[in-house]
């Protein structure tokens, strides 16, 4: 019996491990290919590209720690349109990253609360995925549509 | 989750003690398994699923295994099934990237893969299920009957993301009974505290100042600069990783359990055995029971055990990192135990204790520009400015910079890694002649560092963990 019940085990494991590859994994691209793919679909009348010392200002991160980094940023300060990708050098990164991505959005909804329902729902609805080594985020109405072209380029 | 953070210390801890402390003990370990399972989720959503069936084939084998004792040969079959998947899975996951990487960099085509994160712990808990099967194999241990028992060895919380690595054998007979105690407790809290303060103010502070140099442009860096580095690295690493193994230590003994300890103030070694004896002790006790003393070693020629001395190395140097540059560091400290133990050793044993730790420390910090470093070209870089001839001279500004603004870091670090600073607290404890007095006197010492730790986790965003790699 025990015979069997390991090979439906090690059966069950190697499934979920190719659901893992299929659904969660991460590419190997480079990242100015990734970077090419999202770029292609952002709405520049409302984004700009930000500098690195943005990455600093907003998210306390330096760009030099990662092996790739694009941050599109709103031009109004009225409003919370953000899009982030990151590509982590090591695994270890992610974890403090997606920390730091939550607190990102945690401030922004403390300074929109019972000010303006319309950019509290953009936060509430925030895409964040990690794939791999990459971290990606938006905030935006175009937000879902960012992501798919994100999952597209991996 | 990380102990050393504030989610951990003041939400999951205090509600994970209370629940364990007022439920009767036929419940404490399914509140810990419980526990355990979340604390991973956490930070591993998807792969906990992957933990829990791990946990699942795991127990199933050893079944197998014991079931099959009275044909050996069957049950070796299983043995190495077992062992065999284990391994496949752990090398799917932490070096299927670099043997893709590796093949790619020789090949004339790039072939594209796509890569998975590595499920944080998986070097411990793979390493702890085959400790597992093989003490059942060797008849060491009973086959485990309980699921909640064997998934708890596996998957326990407090030494679940980052050891120690413990064996099977000697905590079979905690995992069915274990005696809780306010004094045990309160040892533990000891223990958690001096760990989280390793973690949160040394190895922090020395891994920013480590972060600094390193990302200094080349050719603008002095000898000292780069020593001053390399320093800062060491007291980084055995600051978070001995502080991690207090902490898990600590929290062991809260829940009743016993953890070996881990490590020894391996800085005061004098030799390289011997900072290996004192080293990540866990780790070296099970590639010794479980991989050298397997390969036959004791019985064999000279050659025979150089050559299983570097296999084990090897071995160990890829266990912490899949690149280049640790399989070269295992193979570094390989070398150096094959040298000390068949070559210098014994004419070393006559040196003053003074050289003989100059010796032991260098070739340590030499050691850890191996670890450190992206690639072995980088390493030979950074070590070209340590002796000199990549250097912008033998000392400049900046040295003397670290140097005059860490000093009070580098002092407490040196007192921290050697005994020095363990008895100068005793010493003050021991001051007081009173008993309570004594308890008044470490509870301030003690309270305190904790509240310096809570400090820098507060104003200090950076408090990533050098285990998440491994």
């Amino acid at each position: 019996m025990t015979e069997f019940l390991k090979y439906v085990t090690l059966t069950v494991i190697i499934g979920y491990v190719v659901l893992l590859i299929v659904f969660t994994s991460g590419s190997t691209k480079p990242f100015q290919e990734i970077e090419q793919g999202v770029e292609n679909s952002i709405d520049t009348e409302k984004l700009e590209k930000s500098d690195m010392q943005a990455l600093k200002r907003y998210y306390g991160l330096n760009a030099a720690d990662y092996a790739g980094v694009m941050l599109y940023t709103s031009e109004s300060s009225m409003s919370t349109e953000e899009v982030l990708l990151i590509k982590v050098k090591d695994d270890g990164q992610m974890q403090q990253l997606m920390g730091t991505v939550e607190r990102r959005i945690e401030s922004r909804k403390n300074d929109f609360e019972g000010y303006s329902p319309k950019q509290m729902q953009l936060l509430e609805e925030a895409q964040v995925s990690v794939r791999g080594k990459y971290l990606f985020m938006a905030i935006s109405p175009r937000a879902e549509e960012y992501k798919a072209a994100y999952m597209k380029s991996l | 989750m990380v102990f050393s953070s504030i989610t951990f210390l003041f939400i999951f801890l205090p509600v994970i003690l209370v629940l364990y402390y007022i439920i009767p003990d036929k419940f404490k370990n399914v509140v810990m398994l419980s526990a355990s399972l979340i604390f991973y989720a956490w930070g591993e959503p998807l792969y906990v699923i992957f933990l829990i069936l791990s946990i699942l084939f795991n127990y199933v084998c050893g079944l197998d295994i014991g079931a099959k004792q009275k044909d050996l040969r069957k049950a070796k079959l299983s043995l190495v099934f077992a062992v065999t998947v284990n391994i496949c899975f752990l090398g799917f996951f932490k070096y299927y990237g670099f043997l893709m990487d590796s093949l790619n960099a020789v090949l004339p085509v790039n072939i594209p893969y796509r890569e998975l994160p590595l499920p944080i712990g998986i070097s411990i808990y793979i390493l702890q299920a085959i400790s597992y099967l093989v003490d059942v194999y060797r008849r060491e241990a009973e086959p485990q009957k309980n699921i909640l028992h064997l998934g708890l060895y596996i998957s326990m919380f407090p030494q679940l993301t980052a050891g120690p690595i413990v064996r099977y054998i000697h905590i079979e007979e905690q995992l069915k009974r274990r005696t809780l105690s306010t004094r045990r407790f309160g040892q533990g809290a000891v223990y958690f505290i001096t760990g989280l303060g390793k973690k949160v103010i040394l190895a922090n502070s020395a891994g920013n100042v480590f972060e600094h140099i390193w990302g200094l442009q080349a050719g603008h860096v002095s000898v000292l600069t780069a020593w001053i580095g390399c320093i800062s690295f060491g007291f980084q690493i055995y600051f978070e990783l001995s502080g991690y193994s207090d902490m898990a230590m600590g929290l062991a003994k809260m829940f009743g359990f016993e953890f070996p300890k881990n490590f020894d103030y391996p800085y005061t070694a004098s030799s390289i055995s011997g900072f290996w004896k004192r080293w990540h002790i866990s780790l070296g006790n099970w590639f010794r029971e479980y991989v050298y003393i397997p390969l036959g070693t004791g019985h064999q020629g000279r050659s025979r055990q150089v050559l299983n001395l570097l296999i084990v190395w090897m071995l160990i140097g890829f266990w912490y990192g899949d690149s280049w540059t640790f399989l070269f560091w295992g193979l570094y400290y390989g070398i150096l135990l094959i040298m000390e133990r068949f070559w210098w050793g014994r004419s070393m044993k006559r040196m003053p204790s003074v050289v003989r730790h100059i010796y032991t420390m260098a070739l340590i910090l030499i050691g850890w520009v191996f670890f450190f470093s992206p690639s072995l070209g980088a390493a030979v870089k950074y070590m070209g400015v340590m002796f000199g001839p990549g250097a912008s001279g033998f000392i400049d500004k900046q040295a003397f910079f670290y140097v005059t603004t860490h000093w009070l870091l580098y002092l407490t670090a040196i007192l921290g890694s050697s005994t020095a600073g363990y008895r100068g607290i005793r010493y003050i404890i021991d001051s007081f002649e009173d008993g309570r007095a004594k308890k008044a006197a470490a509870s301030v010492i003690y309270i305190g560092i904790f509240l310096i730790s809570i400090a820098y986790l507060v104003t200090e965003p950076s408090n990533s963990l050098l285990y998440f790699k491994f």
